[in-house]
């Protein structure tokens, strides 16, 4: 009825009926996204090195659906990032949530292009990847983009926005968050998922045995490769100046007034 | 004129030969009892075994006070009154039955003179009347004015046979004496039985009925004394045991878990963190589910009981010892059928504690529970569970805070600690930091400190104590904040700590010395006492009143009650509410339950409505976490600001000049 | 510049997208995603059924590069975000998203950590792929419509099984660009339609104090601070609201905020950006009735 690719399909049954299943989750680490914006700074364009790093949030969010996933259907599950060495002691946090091995690229860079090209190439060294997991967006860049790119690189499907994932009949139906609900949708290939933050994806906190057996679990150090940097340039990064003092609008002639003005300044800062 | 024992019996020496089985049924219950105990895990805590007053693991003291005295019973002076009337009553009586076993086997001279006058007559009499009207007033107030805390969430059945057995014993044994004056003639001293005598009046029939009441008392005695075990009335024996083993520190400890075989890769078996089943607890909390009566006291004291939640710490209690009558000691669905919504309510304020007249520490039971909960479950509310990443993450809990580090102190001139030359540490700790109306407490102790010329500083950078990791049942957590504190402590020679948060001044006295960080440590309002005391300070005291809040983990847990209020004392005049010191009732915000979200009543506003209805013109705290609770709560009744940390009234007072 | 906009028929979407177009063009080509006759006038239109945006990458690329197209706009939405991606990848564009402002000579703004910060591009390479954030540039007005040619779709990666409309149901607290929020100054549970009536108005989500909720008023779901939502609307409207610093953690990432309150020593208005000093109740009025004036 939809066309599906019986190929498709057939490599879904092998894959139930053999090895299992396995699935990636990307993780990017990043200075501390609930820095208050009266306390934020930037050095050399990026937040201030003082911050605290760790896990973004839709990451955490996108590895606890990756954990359900393999409690669900006994999968594996990998953690692959892109990062600095030092990472590795906040990623382990991710491999105690449920993760088996993690995988990270060393690099430094902030380009999308060479960031997916890195995660590609990590991908691809870990074979039979079935499934990849993202967070929507990382909490430092927030662009979101990334792991689009990666699935197209990848030949993926890509799908952002997801909020559920289940097995069905040997294919993937899950539940997209979209701006006036929700689609669900069903495919059986492989693709990457864009995880969205909903009730049933609260990050856990890893239980104590986990915390020390992700010690012990094996990590994977990838040299970068080289990629095409995306042709854009980077000019400024500005913090911009939050309006701290309260302008009281005139209240003692016509409410009505009142209400145009404010509604005049909210259009004025494109707010509404 | 005396007595003869056994007279107008035949082979009355029997009942003596009777006696002999019955101990042996009374003995079988007590090792039944010593049989389920004993599957706890056996834990020996060293370093307690040193105090005064200790002999091996008994405390003297607590035994003879608490344990058998029962001074905690008076709390409730009718119940109490009752209860003692009883206990003594059955003490006196059962040394008048020794004495007269005495006699008979030895001669012992008990029935002359002016001792069988005022003992054996009087003082029995007057016991056996004592047993009898305690009996009354627990037959009419469990069978037909039961309070809540008997029957909430259910009532102890087995009570009243036992207690109307006694009470038929006692019946009995005056019949006994009634029937006997009524044959002999008047014994001085033994006034119900002159009385009942001259109801009778003399007759033929007494003689017989005498002898068939005499068999009958003495059966039904033995009976008695045989059921104890079986029944209820155990109490009077484990409790004595409960109370000698009990530690009289104030509060309760959670001692430190070892996760060093979590690391070792050799070690076989992992313990089990927390508890999850009856056999995962110590020896010391199964003796604690058998002593339980059931009496509810916790259960009417408890600030989440009171207020609709689902934990009731007698509750908690009475499922254990349920559990435990039913050997289901390696039944693990245990902590499912408590629930985990109800183990998260506690506020861990200990008055549950504070109020157990059988020294039962249901917080432990509770904690343990939660620790197995979040550090084997992962299981922990959404909230709290926020709390304790951020916590992870960035060393304090309070989780998208509009607040930076040093935004409390931006406007004063704060120094730093500096090795050497700094006497105290001024500790400033998460909320003081990182919550808008709590800086204002530290701004406060900067200006006093300041003004006093105390010698001190902060540090540049901290973390939390790991208090409220602990308290949410994240051990790890904590041992992972303390361990890095201490580091740090260590590297700046820091020996002096005044804490404004009594969270923090627990943790670093009850907690960090175990770890190896031992320090002196002084809650700000005993510093400001003692700075008053020196001189250093001189408030005026005016016309205000200012009724006094005590913290949890200040008072009841560590006793401090009287500093505070003399603090309050030279500022104004001091107004009590109804629940203070160690009676207090908690703000709601302990145990991590100052990030959860509340069912039922919110016990802030419960707090802050006693408060304000003192009529006082402030409300004094010396705890952040109590502050921002009761400000919260006060909303509900009154616009204006009226609770205020001890350190922020001082601190106008010292401005206002 | 050849500019081509990739959207769903939205009239207030689409709108902005094409008041963002004129920044490049005059007249941007349209390939309507969804069924439905399409608003405003393109240049050329092309209509595709299929709105799962994994199954028209392949055929966008290639009309992309068939007709030259040099921008490429999309809305950052689920539809846009699923677009965007892949396609710069399969023609090797540079994407930028979340776009923000639009400036001269190919300079465009978004934002970074969480919109403390605000970054500025400069795009190198044609063709280029932005998705632009909603509310940050006015809908245009779209007169007449325009007739569409078929856009085919060779490959059917993804199938659409069922759509929600959650409407009813209102906007997430969390996603909310508007919130109109209640405290306990608005004094009764049915004043809380009053600000919903302002939400509907502007498309929000009525959130509450825990002073509200406390007194039952409204939902514990609805609220919002430090034990409730952490939110981060464009405007945050806080009605009735004292600003409790537990509230206000709660709100720390919101834009702007609109305090009306009668006690002007409100520390609410320590955070606000417009304040108003009245009773909520002679505002909030002929504040609806404004907004369904101009609706």
């Amino acid at each position: 009825m939809f066309g599906r690719n019986e190929a498709m399909r057939r490599s879904i049954r092998l894959k139930t009926g053999g090895y299992p299943m396995h699935i990636v989750v990307l993780a990017k680490v990043v200075p501390d996204y609930e820095v208050p914006a009266g306390d934020f700074e930037l050095t050399n364009s990026r937040a201030h090195s003082r911050y605290k790093r760790m896990m973004g949030l839709y990451d955490e969010n996108a590895i606890e659906s990756g954990v359900q996933l393999k409690e669900k259907y006994s999968a594996s599950l990998t953690i692959v990032s892109y990062g600095i060495k030092a990472d590795i002691q906040v990623l382990r946090k991710a491999v105690a949530m449920g993760g088996e091995k993690l995988s990270l690229v060393l690099g430094g860079s902030d380009d999308p292009n060479v960031i997916a090209a890195n995660l590609k190439m990590a991908v691809e060294k870990l074979e039979d990847v079935d499934l990849i997991l993202a967070g929507q967006q990382s909490a430092d860049m927030d662009r979101g983009i990334v792991h689009g790119m990666l699935a197209e690189m990848l030949g993926f499907a890509f799908i952002p926005q997801v909020a559920k994932i289940e097995q069905e009949d040997g294919q993937w139906k899950v539940i997209q968050n979209t701006e006036s609900g929700s689609s669900e949708l069903k495919f059986g290939g492989k693709a990457v998922l864009s995880i969205t933050s909903v009730p049933e994806n609260v990050p856990r906190i890893p239980v104590v045995r986990s915390i020390f057996a992700a010690k012990k679990k094996p990590v994977v150090q990838l040299p970068e490769i080289e990629g095409d940097a995306m042709p854009v340039d980077e000019l400024s990064v500005d913090i911009p100046k939050m309006e701290s003092v309260c302008e009281f609008l005139p209240t003692e002639d016509d409410p009505a007034e009142t209400a145009k003005i404010l509604l005049g300044r909210l259009r004025e800062e494109r707010l509404i | 004129m005396g007595r003869t024992p056994y007279w107008n019996i035949d082979l009355g020496i029997l009942i003596d030969l009777f006696a002999l089985p019955m101990i042996v049924i009374f003995f079988y219950g007590m090792y039944g009892h010593w049989k389920r105990i004993r599957q706890g895990k056996v834990r020996v805590n060293l370093d307690l075994s040193k105090s005064a007053g200790k002999i091996g693991p008994v405390y003297l003291y607590s035994l003879l006070t608490k344990g058998i005295l029962g001074t905690k019973i008076y709390k409730k002076i009718y119940t109490g009154v009752a209860h003692g009337g009883l206990f003594w009553g059955m003490v006196v009586l059962l040394l008048g039955t020794i004495l007269v076993f005495l006699n008979v086997l030895f001669g012992l001279p008990v029935f002359s003179g002016g001792f069988n006058h005022w003992f054996m007559a009087f003082a029995l009499d007057f016991a056996g009347l004592a047993v009898f009207g305690g009996i009354l007033f627990f037959l009419v107030r469990r069978l037909l004015f039961p309070p809540e805390r008997l029957t909430e969430p259910k009532s102890r059945t087995g009570f009243s046979p036992i207690v109307l057995l006694l009470g038929v014993v006692i019946l009995t044994g005056f019949v006994v004496e009634g029937g006997r004056i009524a044959c002999n003639g008047i014994d001085n001293g033994s006034f119900m039985g002159n009385y009942l005598s001259m109801m009778f009046g003399k007759g033929d029939e007494w003689l017989t009925l005498h002898r068939y009441m005499w068999w009958i008392h003495g059966f039904l005695a033995l009976g008695f004394l045989a059921y104890i075990p079986y029944s209820p009335l155990v109490h009077l024996l484990l409790v004595p045991v409960n109370a000698a083993l009990a530690d009289p520190m104030p509060g309760t400890k959670m001692g430190l878990i070892d996760f060093s075989s979590f690391e070792d890769e050799e070690s076989e078996e992992m313990p089990v963190l927390g508890a999850a089943k009856l056999a995962d607890f110590s020896r010391k909390r199964l003796l604690d589910y058998s002593t339980c009566l059931w009496c509810g006291r916790c259960h009417e004291v408890c600030p989440a009981a009171q207020t609709g939640k689902p934990l009731s710490p007698k509750g908690v209690i009475i499922t254990l010892a349920e559990c435990l009558q039913d050997g289901r000691v390696e039944d693990d669905s245990l902590i499912d059928s408590l629930t985990s919504e109800a183990l998260f309510c506690c506020t861990t304020c200990a008055a549950c504690m504070e109020a157990c007249p059988a020294l039962i520490n249901q917080p432990k039971t509770i904690m343990k529970f939660r620790q197995n909960l979040v550090m084997e479950r992962s299981e922990i509310p959404e909230l709290m569970g926020k709390a304790n990443s951020s916590l992870e993450l960035r060393g304090h809990p309070f989780f998208g805070t509009g607040a930076g580090p040093n935004d409390w102190c931006k406007d004063l001139d704060v120094p730093l600690f500096e090795e050497g030359k700094t006497e105290y540490l001024l500790w400033i700790g998460c909320s003081v930091t990182y919550e808008e109306r709590a800086q204002q407490i530290a701004g406060s102790m900067v200006k006093i400190l300041s003004h006093a010329g105390t010698s001190f500083g902060i540090l540049e950078e901290f973390r939390c104590t790991g208090d409220p990791a602990k308290q949410m049942g994240n051990e790890f957590q904590f041992a992972e904040l303390a361990q890095q504190n201490i580091e740090d402590f260590s590297d700046l020679g820091i020996k002096k700590i005044i804490t404004m948060c009594p969270h923090c001044y627990n943790s670093f006295t009850r907690h960090y010395p175990k770890l190896g960080g031992n320090y002196q440590v002084i809650p700000h309002s005993v510093f400001l006492k003692s700075l008053l005391k020196a001189g250093r300070l001189s408030l005026n005291r005016e016309t205000n009143t200012i009724c006094y809040h005590d913290p949890c983990y200040l008072g009841r847990r560590n006793a401090i009650y009287d500093e505070p209020r003399d603090v309050v004392n030279s500022m104004g005049k001091l107004v009590e509410m109804p629940r203070n010191r160690n009676e207090s009732f908690c703000c709601g915000g302990g145990g991590g339950n100052y990030w959860a979200e509340e069912v039922g009543t919110r016990i802030n506003q419960v707090r802050a409505e006693e408060a304000l209805g003192t009529g006082a013109d402030f409300i004094a705290t010396s705890c952040p976490f109590c502050l921002l609770m009761l400000t919260d709560g006060a909303k509900k009744f009154t616009e204006d600001q009226k609770i205020f940390d001890i350190a922020e009234l001082v601190a106008l007072q010292l401005e206002e000049r | 510049m050849k500019t081509l906009i990739i959207e769903m028929i939205e009239p207030k979407r689409l709108g902005e997208l094409v008041t963002v177009s004129r920044e490049f063009c005059e007249q941007p080509d349209m390939v309507a995603v969804g069924a439905g006759q399409i608003p405003g006038s393109f240049g050329k239109a092309y209509q595709v059924a299929d709105t799962v945006a994994a199954n028209l990458v392949s055929d966008l690329a290639s009309l992309i590069l068939k007709e030259g197209y040099e921008i490429v706009l999309l809305t950052a939405s689920t539809l846009g975000s699923g677009i965007a991606a892949p396609l710069s990848v399969k023609l090797s564009a540079p994407v930028v998203s979340e776009v923000i402002g639009i400036k001269p000579d190919l300079v465009v703004e978004r934002p970074l950590y969480g919109g403390k910060a605000v970054a500025t591009y400069k795009l190198n390479k044609m063709p280029a792929i932005l998705t632009i954030r909603r509310k940050y540039f006015e809908a245009a007005d779209l007169q007449g419509f325009t007739d569409s040619s078929p856009l085919s779709i060779a490959e059917k990666k993804v199938a659409l099984i069922a759509e929600k409309e959650e409407k009813t149901e209102g906007i997430p607290l969390e996603d909310a660009e508007v919130i109109v929020s209640g405290g306990r100054g608005i004094g009764a549970a049915e004043n809380f339609t009053m600000l919903q009536d302002v939400a509907d108005l502007l498309n929000g989500a009525v959130g509450a104090s825990r002073g509200a909720v406390d007194e039952g008023w409204v939902q514990p779901t609805q609220q919002v601070g430090q034990t409730g939502k952490i939110v981060a609307p464009g405007v945050y409207f806080a009605i009735g609201i004292s600003g409790a610093s537990q509230h206000l953690a709660g709100i720390a990432n919101a834009k702007c905020v609109v305090a009306i309150n009668k006690d002007e020593e409100a520390n609410i208005f320590k955070r606000a950006r417009f304040g108003i000093v009245s009773d909520y109740k002679k505002i909030v009025p002929v504040l609806i009735e404004t907004l369904k004036e101009e609706a």
